[in-house]
């Protein structure tokens, strides 16, 4: 929620107010859905209306939450105790399905979380590089290579995953962790350098200016006054990455193999496999998985939602 | 879509005045070479993939050995080829349903969100309906598969528990209802981007509209109709132009839960170019099914980009 919104609220409860002095000042009659007696009864009947409001959008969401709910509720149970009781969670909590799960989707973990690192990292320093380039340089050919790097905006990846396999495959790169890296960078940065660009044109020519004065460089504005300031953008370009990581199927499922090197999305399709009915280690399984990914939206919801978006913290709200 | 904005608000950082001066900061050196690992790692994983398809997709492409120029066999082949023409009668079907039915709800909570007279209550719901775009795609896919699983699922169990055995079946197994039940994962789709987008939308719409319009008696239904939709015509537009994309690219629900089949039912087209690439090792068939795909979701960007171009510049193609 930005600052905005709660402005714009309190003008609005301001005219309310208003507006309803105005009313009870009319005399009766004069506005025929105005009067005293239509405002009381009418308030009534929104205080029901709210509670109505409420138990839909719960039911709603409750509906949206069952199915990780029960997820979660299995992950603590036998499969014994699954049979006996279904709907309802049981005791004692098997915590062993957690450990069981644990140990095969371990590896799995380790890949993704490096990848995600590694694609950050590579992400951020082409884009912020870029960005600031873009932004803030005059060169010939600026608005011709801004536009090679925007038009890929429209290429869903999908749409070069044959060829883009024969190329890795040439290169002799399947099965390795640069496979799974350098495809997550080129398709990050894309986004990334728009979003740093627009960034960083923003920030007032008085701080470069000054920078200059005191005899800053490019590549020291770059790093004293750019880099700190686009702390938000990066932000969201590297949780937007490790969403990517996470969400990623076909192209890990296509190039790599070997089970260690299984990111989450493709080693959990393949755990599922392992686990044919062993519901309880196999609910543990996606509820671990699926832990980074709750807890950063828990703890960053507002970048969480900009990346989703596409934009920048604020611009969705 | 080059946004002006950044241009006017961000000069050239030393103003030469010098004509010699500036004619050299023109050709800044350093600004390429800034440039250039940027444009070496898209140049290898974007530009030339995208045209190394579109080359081979006129060869019997062979990776490794030699592939002979094939012409127009492949696009011809895939003219006749009934199963890709298919998928795309699935992709139709995905289509209709993604831009209704996967609306209504999100509309529907978007409006009661909106109308919920508490700040606070506001946020908690716009959170918790939210919250399960916070699970991994494939945690949710696969939860889903485990709800239509034939003897544990959560379906057939509630059926059976209140006696309906009847209907309890193959949900996913079943031809006649795989496909409806790959779209009802993730029901009521409310966890969303075009729930995001109405939401944010309701919330911009000045309040003094809503006065205006409950002091001329409109109702509930009446302000949603006659207020509101109008209201979010650009939004839905740019929403309507984003499925198009997005369902194009539908596969890896398909993939997990019913591998394509039963029969063909659940063919999309993205399935069905892996499986010839990597099931039949049909290299220029592939690329040529994969140019296709391109070619039709690069056009449809196209138009969305000229919509966007006068509209909401913060959503983009997922």
């Amino acid at each position: 929620m930005s600052e905005r919104s709660d402005v714009l609220t309190t003008t609005a409860t301001a005219t309310t107010s208003r507006v309803s002095a105005r009313e009870s000042r009319t005399p009766r009659g004069e506005l025929p859905r105005g009067g005293g007696d239509g405002r009381r009864s009418r308030s009534r009947g929104s205080r029901a209306g709210q509670g109505a409001v409420i138990l839909v959008l719960g039911a709603i969401a409750v509906v949206a939450l069952f199915p990780y709910l029960f997820m979660f509720m299995t992950s603590f149970k036998t499969n014994q105790q699954f049979n006996e009781s279904y709907w309802m969670p049981t005791w004692p909590l098997r915590l062993e399905n957690y450990s069981a799960a644990w140990q095969q989707i371990q590896p799995y973990f380790i890949t993704s979380i490096l990848v995600a690192f590694a694609s950050i990292i590579g992400t951020v320093a082409l884009a912020s590089v870029a960005g600031f380039l873009f932004a803030r340089y005059e060169f010939v050919g600026r608005r011709v290579l801004y536009g090679m790097v925007v038009m890929l905006m429209m290429v869903p990846p999908v749409a070069s995953l044959i060829p883009m396999f024969v190329l890795m495959r040439d290169l002799g790169l399947l099965n390795s962790m640069t496979v799974l890296i350098l495809p997550h960078i080129a398709s990050s940065v894309v986004l990334a350098t728009i979003l740093m660009r627009t960034f960083v044109g923003q920030i007032p020519q008085e701080l470069f200016d000054a920078a200059r004065i005191d005899g800053a460089s490019g590549p020291r504005m770059f790093r004293s006054l750019v880099l700190p300031l686009s702390l938000p953008v990066i932000g969201t370009v590297s949780l937007l990455t490790v969403i990517n990581v996470w969400n990623d199927f076909f192209w890990p499922l296509l190039v790599i193999t070997e089970d260690k090197l299984r990111t989450i999305p493709v080693g959990l399709a393949f755990f599922k496999g392992q686990n044919a009915t062993e519901w309880g280690p196999l609910f543990a399984g996606y509820t671990l998985a699926s832990l980074p990914l709750l807890l950063l939206f828990t703890f960053l919801s507002k970048y969480f939602l900009a990346g989703v978006q596409g934009g920048l913290p604020g611009t969705g709200k | 879509m080059a946004s002006p904005v950044a241009e006017r608000n961000a000069p050239a950082p030393t103003p030469q005045t010098k004509g010699e001066a500036r004619r050299r900061r023109r050709f800044p050196w350093f600004v390429y070479l800034g440039l250039l690992p940027l444009f070496a790692l898209l140049g290898l994983l974007a530009y030339y993939p995208a045209a190394s398809g579109v080359y081979h997709s006129f060869f019997d492409w062979r990776p490794g050995f030699d592939s002979p120029f094939v012409g127009l066999d492949n696009y011809r082949t895939m003219f006749a080829d009934d199963l890709w023409w298919d998928s795309f009668k699935n992709l139709g079907y995905i289509f209709l349903v993604s831009v209704t039915v996967m609306w209504f709800f999100p509309l529907l909570a978007a409006e009661l969100v909106i109308s919920l007279k508490s700040e606070r209550l506001q946020f908690v719901f716009r959170t918790v309906l939210i919250f399960p775009l916070a699970f991994p795609g494939v945690v949710t896919v696969l939860v889903w598969s485990f709800i239509f699983d034939p003897n544990d699922g959560m379906l057939n169990q509630a059926l059976r528990g209140i006696g309906l055995d009847a209907l309890a079946h193959n949900w996913v197994g079943d031809p006649a209802t795989a496909l409806p039940s790959l779209l009802v994962i993730g029901f009521p789709w409310v966890a969303s981007l075009p729930f995001l987008v109405f939401l944010t939308a309701l919330q911009n719409i000045p309040k003094e509209v809503y006065e205006a319009a409950s002091l001329d008696g409109c109702g509930r239904l009446r302000r949603v109709l006659s207020i509101d939709l109008p209201l979010m015509a650009a939004q839905m537009k740019l929403l309507f132009f984003l499925a198009t994309i997005s369902v194009l690219q539908f596969g890896f629900a398909a993939y997990l839960v019913t591998g394509g089949g039963p029969d063909n039912a659940t063919q999309v087209p993205v399935l069905r170019m892996i499986s010839i690439a990597f099931e039949g090792s049909d290299w220029g068939y592939a690329a040529t099914l994969s140019s296709t795909l391109f070619a039709i979701t690069a056009l449809l960007s196209g138009a969305l980009t000229l919509i966007r171009r006068k509209e909401n510049p913060d959503v983009r193609a997922l």
